[in-house]
C-alpha cells in the first residue's frame, strides 16, 4: 500500500506499524523522534500498536533547536 | 495615574543607603538577616524579603513590582527568557495525564515545548483551531489543565476571541494562558479579556534596543495556588530567574517603552500600507490593515494599535532568499522589536527543523518574509525593500 512519509510517496507492506515504520526507514535518534499521523500527534507508547493504512501521511519531526523569535 | 507615568515613576522599596534614583543592580547571591525569624519568615515564603537571587533580588523584585503596578495583576514572576517564562507558566497547571488545549499556530520553540517536551512527560496536547470557538469547547474536557494562546499568532498573524476562551476555561476552572508579546500590555488590560496568566518575552519590546533576554509570567490572581507554587517551589526547584543585570536593562527599556512603542506600531502601520503598493509583493499581512480578517477583533481587545510585526509574501521561496540578501538598511536577524528593523524568513529559520508538511499544517509558508518594524523612518524602509525586490 501507499503511504506519504515527510512529503514522500512510501511503498509499504499491509500492517505496518508506526515502530516498524520508524525501523525501516533507518529513522534517527528513533528514541527522539515525535510522529505526526494524519496531522495528529502519537503518543510514544502507541507506536507499536498503531496500524497503519492506504493513504496514511506521515511526518517525523524532532523538536530539538529551531528558533529565537 | 496614567500608564507612562506609572512605568516612570513607580516607587521602588527604598532600600539603597545612597537614596540612588535608578534601582541599583543588586549583583549578589546572598543576602543577610538580623534575626533567625526573619531568615525563617523569608525561607517559608512567610516575608517577601530576599535571601538567595535565585528566588528573590531586589533588582529582579523592582523590574516584577513595575509590570504588577502597570498591569494590576496580583504578581509578576520575572524569568531568564521568554521560554522560561512560558515552560513555568504551564508547569504551574500541568501533570502527567493532563493536557493542553492550544493550537498549531504557535512560536516554534513553544510547539516544541508542548508538544515534544511536556508530551514526554506525559502532558498531552490538544492543537485545533482557537479561533474556533466550537472546536475549543468540544476539546476542552475533565483533563484539561489550562488553554494556552498567543494573541497574534506568529507569523500567521491569527487573532482568537480571549473573551470567549476565557468563558470556555472559567466554565472549567483551568486557566486561560495568553503570550501577549505581540502588544505591550500596556496598551490593553489582560485581566478584562479574562486572561489569568500573561507570558510575555520581555527581550523584545521591554528590554529596548534587544539588549537583554528575559520573560514574564503575569498572575491575575484568579487561582490561589500559583504564586505559592511559583515562588516557593518552581523558581526554587527550577532555577530561571531573570538575571539582575537584565532586570536592571529591562526596567529602562519599560520606562521608554511606550514612546518606543507609539513610534514601532506607527511605523509598522505605514510600511504595511506602502508594501501594498510594491510590485513584486502579492500580499501584506498586518492585523492593523483595516481590510484584515482580525482587525475590528484586534481592535475590540487589544485597542487601536497592532505591534510592530508585519508579514509580506512573494511569488516563491527563492524570490524571498533574494529580497533577504539584497537589503542594506534592514538586518538579517531574528528576534521581534529591536530598534533596529528585521527580516527573516520564518519557513526556513524559526520553523527550519520541521518538515515541510508540519510547516504547511502549521501555516508557515515558504513564500512568507516577516519584518519586525524598528524605529527608523518608515520611508528607508520601505525604499530598502524596493530597491531589494528589483
Amino acid at each position: 500500500m501507499k503511504i506519504t512519509v515527510n512529503e514522500e510517496q512510501q511503498e509499504v507492506h499491509e500492517g505496518i506499524s508506526i515502530s516498524e515504520l520508524i525501523k525501516e526507514n533507518n529513522v534517527a535518534q528513533p528514541e527522539m523522534v515525535s510522529v505526526q499521523l494524519n496531522e495528529e500527534f502519537l503518543d510514544r507508547d502507541d507506536f507499536a500498536a498503531t496500524i497503519l493504512k492506504e493513504g496514511d501521511v506521515v511526518d517525523f519531526l524532532y523538536f530539538m533547536g529551531g528558533g529565537m523569535r | 495615574m496614567k500608564q507612562q507615568t506609572l512605568a516612570i515613576h513607580t516607587a521602588p522599596e527604598r532600600i539603597d543607603p545612597h537614596g540612588a534614583l535608578s534601582m541599583p543592580v543588586y549583583h549578589s547571591a546572598a543576602f543577610e538577616f538580623d534575626s533567625a525569624a526573619d531568615m525563617e519568615g523569608a525561607f517559608t515564603g512567610r516575608l517577601h524579603k530576599a535571601s538567595y537571587s535565585r528566588v528573590v533580588n531586589p533588582t529582579v523584585a523592582y523590574l516584577e513590582d513595575k509590570v504588577t503596578s502597570l498591569t494590576g495583576a496580583t504578581a509578576t514572576y520575572a524569568f531568564n527568557s521568554g521560554m522560561a517564562a512560558i515552560h513555568n507558566a504551564l508547569v504551574t497547571f500541568a501533570e502527567s495525564g493532563k493536557n493542553i488545549v492550544t493550537s498549531k499556530h504557535l512560536f516554534g520553540n513553544t510547539f516544541s515545548l508542548i508538544g515534544g517536551t511536556l508530551r514526554r512527560f506525559g502532558v498531552k496536547a490538544k492543537f485545533i483551531d482557537l479561533t474556533d470557538i466550537s472546536k475549543v469547547r468540544e476539546a476542552v474536557d475533565a483533563d484539561t489543565c489550562c488553554i494556552y494562546a498567543e494573541i497574534i499568532t506568529n507569523p500567521q498573524m491569527e487573532v482568537a476571541d480571549f473573551r470567549a476562551l476565557a468563558d470556555i476555561a472559567h466554565q472549567h476552572n483551568i486557566p486561560l494562558i495568553a503570550d501577549t508579546t505581540i502588544i505591550p500590555f500596556t496598551r490593553f488590560s489582560a485581566k478584562d479579556l479574562g486572561i489569568d496568566i500573561e507570558v510575555v518575552s520581555s527581550t523584545k519590546y521591554i528590554s529596548g534596543g534587544a539588549t537583554s533576554l528575559g520573560g514574564l509570567m503575569i498572575n491575575y490572581g484568579r487561582f490561589d495556588f500559583v504564586d505559592k507554587r511559583v515562588r516557593m517551589e518552581l523558581l526554587y526547584n527550577l532555577g530561571a530567574i531573570m538575571t539582575p543585570h537584565a532586570a536592571y536593562m529591562q526596567t529602562l527599556g519599560l520606562e521608554t517603552l511606550e514612546a518606543r512603542y507609539a513610534m514601532q506600531s506607527a511605523n509598522a502601520l505605514a510600511i504595511a500600507k506602502a508594501l501594498r503598493e510594491v510590485e513584486g509583493i502579492e500580499s501584506v499581512n498586518y492585523v492593523g490593515l483595516e481590510d484584515n480578517p482580525y482587525y475590528e477583533l484586534s481592535r475590540s481587545q487589544f485597542g487601536d494599535t497592532a505591534g510592530a510585526m508585519l508579514t509580506f509574501d512573494l511569488p516563491t521561496r527563492e524570490d524571498c532568499w533574494k529580497l533577504i540578501d539584497n537589503v542594506k538598511l534592514i538586518r538579517r536577524a531574528t528576534n521581534l522589536f529591536d530598534n533596529r528593523t528585521l527580516i527573516i524568513h520564518p519557513a526556513s529559520t524559526i520553523f527550519g527543523n520541521f518538515p515541510a508538511s508540519v510547516r504547511r499544517s502549521m501555516q508557515v509558508n515558504d513564500t512568507t518574509i516577516r519584518l519586525s518594524v524598528g524605529l527608523e523612518h518608515p520611508e528607508d524602509i520601505i525604499n530598502d525593500i524596493k530597491q531589494a525586490i528589483q
